[in-house]
């Protein structure tokens, strides 16, 4: 039992993470309609403003404030330098743009701060006796952080959607842009929006990912399989649905973590494969995910 | 150029304006199109306020074209003139903030959003809640197939409902002028009565403007006090509503009945 334990709670984990790149991925999906490959070197890009705030000084925990607020800002300029342009043509085009930005940041990140890893500082605490013991399996604290983090992002996100101004206008230009410019919504203004929200919670998830998942240090790839992992989840739950980014971050985390604890002839090395083989499936067979908007239209 | 009188910001000695002599909208020579393709080719057209006009045409004569490039879906040149004064760049949120609403074909229905939210969107450039909320409750008031359903997700909603939303959520926003597109198409007879009541009772009770587009002449002709005629891009014939109902050499040469 201890296994399924400490299986199931390092799948909790990396699922939080999961969920937290999958929701970013996820805003910007509700608003632009497609995939951002660049999300996962938004993330980095602030991971590595956060640890260059740390090595002159700053607690994690402090950094993590301008770091969020560089992707923020990140976002924002993105959307509306580099995607707006192209966005009318088509979205094959913004998918494009996207790819360019993964490669564009990446370079960037080695081109300033070198391609040797860092050491990332954690911002949980995380020392060899912080943990409880549950069924004989090690609960670390750091978990329960990220779960809780991950749950008080998703909570924040659906006052934002449900309760909000920003949110109505979120959700109107989710479903018809043109139709609700026509009620004075400013589609612009509403995507730019999505993009520097969706851009900083990638900021959150990365500085609670690195120190975590293996090398555990800042790494100019570190965010190349997440992004895989992210997307399949997304994918899963239904790529403009909070709750499906959530039910299919978890998910994929909990399943690959169990595949990694039982199934040990697959001798850890195939979870990426998986991510892929759900991406494929759901899309031959279900290519609106678990939650996603069936778009139930009556003419 | 015709129209004595009407034209540019009638500022008078003293700095008061005279709005009764400019029209609520006035275009000049509206050219607009789709990329190369240019669809309308000098359109000169007037809205006084409280006026209800109606723009006739057959299919591709550019009367869906005309009302984009209005409520500023798309770039146009020439000259649109709300209260005599020329509008800027087309963005649909400007001409809002002018007053003009459009109801556009296909009704543009928020589908993934549920009949209140539809509503609490069109009234997003307002910021008395209280009104608002007021508001959505005159509409349901108005449309009693649209209160049964206010949680109901818009998408599920028939075409009438949908196009009963759409009115509601175009008026929401409580314009001067409400440009309807096509309001009638593929709806039952019976619908499209109560609709074409509704929208005469916005225009007496509000005194909001009303510019149509309408396959359905003979209906249109009956609410409308003027008529403009398109064919291929251009205004081919324009008068009081009574003369194309009553002529029927005018009728049958444009209208076809």
């Amino acid at each position: 039992m201890d296994i399924f334990f400490d299986r199931l709670f390092s799948g909790l984990t990396a699922g939080s993470l999961y969920t937290l790149i999958a929701l970013s991925l996820v805003v910007v999906f509700r608003s632009s309609k497609t995939i951002n490959f660049a999300q996962g070197e938004f993330a980095l890009f602030c991971c590595f403003i956060a640890w260059w705030l740390t090595t002159k000084g700053l607690p994690i925990i402090v950094a993590l404030i301008p770091a969020m607020l560089v992707g923020f800002l990140l976002g924002v300029v993105t959307e509306r330098t580099l995607i707006r342009p192209v966005r009318r043509r088509s979205e094959t085009a913004v998918l494009i743009v996207g790819l360019g930005l993964f490669t564009g940041l990446n370079g960037l990140d080695g081109w300033i701060w070198g391609p040797a890893n860092k050491q990332f500082p954690e911002m949980l605490p995380s020392g060899d006796s912080d943990y409880f013991l549950v069924g004989g399996a090690r609960l670390h604290y750091d978990s329960i952080g990220i779960f809780l983090i991950m749950l008080l992002v998703v909570g924040l996100l659906s006052l934002l959607f449900n309760k909000t101004s920003l949110g109505l206008r979120m959700r109107a230009v989710a479903t018809n842009a043109e139709s609700a410019s026509l009620s004075g919504v400013k589609v612009g203004t509403v995507l730019s929006m999505s993009w520097g929200i969706s851009a900083a919670i990638s900021a959150l998830a990365g500085i609670l990912l690195v120190p975590v998942l293996p090398p555990n240090e800042l790494d100019l790839s570190s965010f190349f399989s997440i992004l895989i992992f992210a997307s399949a989840a997304a994918l899963f739950g239904g790529l403009d649905s909070v709750k499906g980014a959530v039910v299919g971050g978890l998910g994929l985390g909990v399943a690959e973590s169990m595949l990694n604890g039982y199934a040990t002839f697959l001798g850890g090395s195939l979870q990426l494969t998986v991510a892929l083989v759900i991406i494929v499936l759901v899309l031959v067979f279900k290519p609106t995910g678990l939650f996603g908007a069936r778009r139930v239209e009556r003419v | 150029m015709t129209g004595p009188g009407t034209h540019g910001p009638s500022i008078r000695p003293g700095g008061a304006t005279r709005p009764e002599t400019t029209a609520l909208l006035e275009i000049r020579d509206l050219h607009a199109g789709y990329g190369a393709a240019n669809v309308l080719q000098g359109i000169d057209l007037t809205v006084a306020r409280g006026e209800v006009v109606v723009v006739l045409g057959a299919n591709g004569a550019g009367k869906t074209t005309l009302m984009r490039a209005i409520a500023g879906l798309i770039p146009h040149t020439g000259e649109i003139l709300v209260d005599g004064a020329g509008v800027g760049r087309s963005r649909p949120d400007l001409m809002l903030g002018r007053g003009i609403g459009l109801v556009p074909q296909g009704r543009g229905t928020l589908t993934d959003m549920t009949v209140r939210d539809n509503l609490r969107v069109g009234a997003v450039t307002r910021k008395d809640k209280a009104g608002v909320a007021e508001d959505i409750e005159k509409w349901c008031g108005v449309f009693p197939r649209l209160a049964k359903r206010r949680e109901q997700v818009a998408g599920t909603l028939s075409g009438g409902e949908q196009q009963m939303l759409a009115i509601a959520r175009a008026m929401m926003s409580r314009p001067r002028l409400l440009l309807c597109d096509e309001v009638s198409l593929g709806l039952a007879p019976i619908v499209v009565q109560e609709l074409f009541g509704v929208l005469a009772g916005v225009n007496s009770d509000s005194g909001t403007a009303l510019l149509l587009v309408e396959q359905n002449a003979e209906l249109a002709l009956e609410v409308a006090a003027r008529v403009y005629l398109l064919e291929v891009g251009s205004v081919a014939a324009t008068g009081p509503a009574e003369e194309f109902r009553t002529n029927d050499a005018i009728r049958r040469a444009y209208l076809g009945y």
